[in-house]
């Protein structure tokens, strides 16, 4: 029987086999796995880096109260970054959906094109949507920029969405029905979570306060750059990104307001991306012993 | 897609045929009909540059390869004789007359010889030149550099880098083939090096397969099933589409040809399978439009229909023959059906409120940062409009439907469906003002603004209303800040936006007083436009009449130039002169009344005249008197075809009445007379004469037909 708990392992296993670190869920609310200080800060630089992690993502916008089998509040990504990019990147990532059980010779598999790009982030790259059967499970960048800075090694990001890959290995087509476990199944935990988080995402979160989190937290952000402490300051970004997303779920954010709000929040990316190359060699531990 | 080269009957005795592939990660699809066409035209101009013979260039390509055969490429190239200019004497030889660094530099930069130097006087002084006689090169050393830049050198909307080379390309490069005259010939491009194995299978179950001659090479294609030529794949899409849909009792939605869905389908898969499926019939209560996009965008389905409605069908192509079809049949089923709810609860929840309601919401929606917003620019419209109904003569209530058209037609802007498919807005804008009740006639030309598109163009009368006034007000807005397009840089679509205004205009046949509509757009914006600034959009305006696609027969440059040098202020009236006037090309009516402008144009030219009206009292000839009463009388029949726009006859009067009589009084009179009284007089009956066709027809001095012919400019005898 396909579990997410049981798939989660299974992603886990398999990239690392292939070399992957396997990092732990950021501690603070995203939009995507991105986010994560192991892909943001992990694709600048030189150094080789390898990682893999679940990240739980909040898209308060795309909440639907439970009643659509595709859209959620909340879901969960499975993020994978390699620096450099392997040249069998394709074929990897096929072997993984293999490794999750699904016979990709069942299967229409297609690479659709699709640019990628974080606004917010100040990062883009070109890859693809990869559609089984249609179904958008995965998102596949060879990154180009992240936090305005060309990259001197290029990072290949892999991010699947769990839910679909379980859905589409089991065969069940309602996620709400996808077993978490052999006793639990995802809707139980989650049902709950997307009506309450949907009502308050759209009807009920307080415009003014999240408003004034914003600004608050992006001067934090900002003196926290003036201190010189880059990941601090980054997680400072991580808040308002979140206030963004949920001033934009309340229908506060016209138009016109939008591009101000990104654009707020990529400077300041843009100064933690700079200052963390910065700080690199100062930081790592290994030259201090 | 095939060239023939017009080279190809130099003979050579020894020829090859020449395959490279370029093995990739999956093209976007939007970038391969460019890359294959490039692909080809420049290596047939490369290769001609080389001096290469060939018989003939073809190139091919799917998401996963491009593919180049030149057939019977010569073995050999003729290098001709070249001259090259080198240093000056001075530099290339010492006091003692030895050569100095700098020749020997310049030969071995140039791979010549000291024997094949020459000095040449030139106009300032000895120069030494390089003469290299003609040889035959073997062309596989020519070819790894040629084939480098061809491919390094092919243009992509984005390109990235994936590895540590740094070379740029659409998607990773992954394998490269290289095959001349069946052996392999050595090319690198970033870290590739070219080989004799092609892949096939795609990335699920990829398949090497040794190439060992072009001839192998699409047979190993074709066993593997993969369409190479995107021409016979696109074909076999659409054969295997309709008759699928044939099978379920319907066709394919038409809009799959017109919106470019089938050329995307056909650049998505290399080995194209058919399959049908369906979906819950109550999603067949959304709008046509919104179904099609919601199964073109997020499933590149094609719809189906029987009669004009659509059925709750689709057919999908497959990348490769699958072992089983029922799951991926149950997959795409259920994706569309969770799609559709979607669009479903958008279109739901949109149609709550009116689309008046959705009108003021517009407060919230940016037109351009120092431009406001979509409400600011709706009430422009609004006003705007009323100098349009004027011109066009608008009843009172298609003035009012116009009217409210303008106020509800950038609603839709605001609704959740519009957010989800931008492409439906006006689309959608003509939904939700059906739902309101609204006139249909200022449904339709919501929906109409957007045109064209595609080549179509607004069918009723408002809607051709609407989508002028639209873009005319973006127009002198972005133009008033100071935003132009430059070049080829356009980011506000203002070049666009001009060339409908044209289009739209044209099919309407309405007048398009230029200065009143641009006095009322700026109005409307509360701004004092600089007479400057309408003369710039005025122009900008004319100029897209060069390149407009004009019914035949379409106007020459110099006939454009000619009605516009007329300074017309009406646009639709400047392309009826020029449309009408093209018809005489060549014609002796034209080149009549042509000559007798450009008679009094050469005679006004250096004059200056101080006298504006005629005086016959002044006349001393009695041809003056006669050309007068000619003037007189031709000047009313003139206005009158003029003001009935019958700009043909109009010309052939003036030139009946003026060629002959003109010659005559030329013969007889001068008109440079000592006497200045009659001197100006007789120059006033002159400008007189010239300004009743060149004001308010064209200024037919511009016309090509009239240029003496210049004399042949002696052939060049320099060589290279």
């Amino acid at each position: 029987m396909i579990t997410l708990q049981r798939l989660i392992r299974t992603l886990d296993t398999f990239w690392e086999k292939r070399g992957c670190m396997i990092l732990q869920p950021y501690d603070m609310e995203m939009g995507a796995g991105t986010f994560h200080p192991g892909t943001f800060f992990g694709a600048l630089g030189e150094k080789p880096w390898s990682v893999a992690y679940v990240q739980p993502s909040r898209r308060p916008t795309d909440g639907r109260y439970a009643d659509n089998p595709l859209r959620m509040q909340k879901y969960y990504q499975y993020q994978v970054l390699i620096k450099p990019s392997p040249d069998n990147a394709q074929r990897l990532y096929l072997d993984s959906l293999r490794a999750c059980g699904i016979v990709l010779e069942e299967h229409d598999v297609r690479f659709v094109q699709d640019d990628w790009e974080s606004p917010t982030l100040g990062a883009w790259g070109l890859g693809w949507e990869v559609w089984l059967d249609s179904l958008e499970a995965t998102q596949f960048t060879y990154f180009q920029q992240v936090g305005g800075i060309d990259l001197p090694l290029i990072s290949c990001e892999i991010t699947y969405g769990l839910e679909r890959i379980a859905m589409f290995a089991s065969g069940i087509r309602d996620i709400y029905k996808l077993p978490w476990n052999e006793r639990t199944r995802y809707g139980e935990i989650h049902v709950p979570q997307e009506r309450q988080g949907s009502a308050y995402n759209f009807e009920h979160a307080n415009i003014p306060l999240y408003q004034e989190l914003f600004d608050k937290h992006e001067r934090e952000s900002h003196s926290l750059i003036q201190a010189g402490l880059p990941l601090p300051a980054y997680e400072q970004l991580l808040k308002c990104s979140h206030s963004f997303n949920m001033l934009d779920a309340r229908g506060a954010i016209s138009q016109s307001d939008r591009p101000r709000f990104v654009l707020r929040i990529r400077t300041l990316a843009k100064r933690c991306a700079e200052l963390y190359l910065e700080k690199r060699e100062d930081d790592n531990p290994k030259s201090k012993i | 897609m095939t060239i023939q080269n017009p080279k190809s009957n130099i003979q050579h005795p020894q020829v090859a045929d020449l395959l490279l592939e370029i093995g990739t990660e999956e093209i976007p699809a939007a970038y391969l009909d460019a890359a294959i066409a490039q692909l080809r035209d420049d290596v047939v101009r490369l290769l001609n540059d080389a001096h290469s013979a060939f018989k003939s260039a073809e190139s091919f390509g799917t998401p996963r390869r491009l593919t180049l055969i030149i057939r019977a490429l010569s073995l050999v190239q003729d290098n001709p004789p070249e001259e090259i200019r080198g240093p000056s004497k001075q530099a290339c030889y010492d006091a003692s007359g030895k050569p100095t660094g700098a020749l020997l530099g310049f030969l071995k930069g140039r791979g010549g010889k000291l024997s094949q130097t020459k000095l040449v006087p030139t106009d300032k002084g000895d120069y030494v030149y390089l003469l290299k006689p003609a040889r035959m090169v073997p062309t596989a050393s020519v070819l790894p550099p040629l084939l480098i830049q061809l491919v390094s050198r092919l243009k992509f909307p984005k390109t990235m880098r994936w590895d540590a080379s740094g070379f740029r390309f659409a998607r990773p490069l992954r394998w490269l083939v290289c095959l001349y005259g069946n052996k392999p010939l050595a090319v690198s491009l970033g870290s590739l090096k070219s080989g004799k194995t092609t892949w096939v299978g795609g990335p699920k179950r990829p398949k090497a397969v040794h190439v060992s001659s072009v001839t192998s090479y699409l047979a190993g294609l074709k066993k593997a099933g993969i369409i190479l030529d995107q021409r016979q794949r696109k074909a076999r899409i659409e054969q295997l589409i309709r008759a699928a849909a044939k099978q379920v009792r319907g066709t394919i939605a038409p809009e799959a040809f017109s919106y470019g869905l089938l050329d995307e389908v056909a650049n998505l898969v290399e080995q194209p399978v058919v399959m049908t499926g369906a979906f819950d019939r109550k999603y067949l209560d959304l709008p046509r439009e919104v179904l099609l996009a919601s199964m073109a965008k997020h499933q590149r389905v094609f719809a189906v229909q029987a009669g004009q409605a659509l059925l709750p069908k689709f057919v999908a192509i497959l990348d490769g023959k699958p072992r089983t079809i029922e799951r991926i049949r149950q997959t795409f089923e259920h994706i569309l059906n969770a799609r559709l709810a979607d669009s479903l609860l958008f279109w739901v929840d949109d149609c709550k409120r009116s689309i008046k309601e959705m009108a003021n919401e517009l407060a919230g929606v940016t037109f351009h940062e120092r431009l406001g917003t979509m409400q600011d620019k709706a009430n422009r419209l609004v006003q705007t409009s009323r100098a349009l109904a004027q011109a066009w003569g608008l009843s009172a209530e298609e003035s009012k439907q116009l009217e409210r058209a303008c106020l509800l037609a950038k609603a839709d802007l605001v609704s959740r469906m519009v957010r989800e498919f931008p492409t439906l807005q006006g689309v959608m804008g003509k939904h939700y003002a059906r739902c309101a009740d609204e006139v249909d006639a200022v449904a339709l030309a919501i929906e109409e603004q957007y045109l064209p598109i595609g080549g179509k163009l607004p069918a009723s009368l408002i809607g051709s209303a609407l989508a002028i006034l639209e873009k005319l007000d973006t127009l002198v807005l972005y133009f008033n800040i100071g935003i132009e397009p430059t070049g080829d840089e356009d980011p506000f679509g203002l070049r666009r936006a001009a060339q409908g205004i044209v289009e739209v205009a044209w099919k309407a046949q309405r007048p398009m007083p230029l200065a009143a509509l641009l006095a009322a757009c700026a109005a409307s914006a509360g701004v004092q436009l600089p007479d400057k600034t309408k003369a710039r959009i005025a122009h900008y305006l004319f100029e897209r009449l060069y390149t407009f696609a004009w019914p035949k027969p379409a106007p020459s440059r110099d006939l454009i130039d000619a009605v516009l040098g007329a300074r017309p202020d009406d646009l639709v009236d400047a392309m009826h002169r020029m449309h009408s006037l093209q018809r005489l090309d060549g014609g002796q009516t034209l080149l009549k009344a042509a000559k007798v402008v450009e008679r009094t144009t050469n005679i006004l030219k250096n004059a200056k005249v101080t006298q504006a009206e005629v005086d016959p009292a002044r006349f001393q000839e009695p041809l003056e008197h006669e050309l007068w009463r000619q003037y007189g009388f031709s000047k009313e029949r003139i206005s009158k075809l003029i003001d009935g726009k019958s700009y043909v006859e109009a010309t052939s009067v003036y030139g009946d009445a003026f060629f002959d009589s003109l010659q005559e009084f030329f013969g007889k009179v001068i008109v440079n007379a000592d006497d200045p009284a009659v001197r100006q007089n007789r120059l006033a009956l002159m400008k007189a004469i010239n300004l009743l066709y060149t004001e308010r027809i064209a200024d037919l001095s511009k016309l090509a037909i009239l240029q003496s012919r210049s004399p042949a400019s002696p052939q060049s005898a320099v060589t290279r």
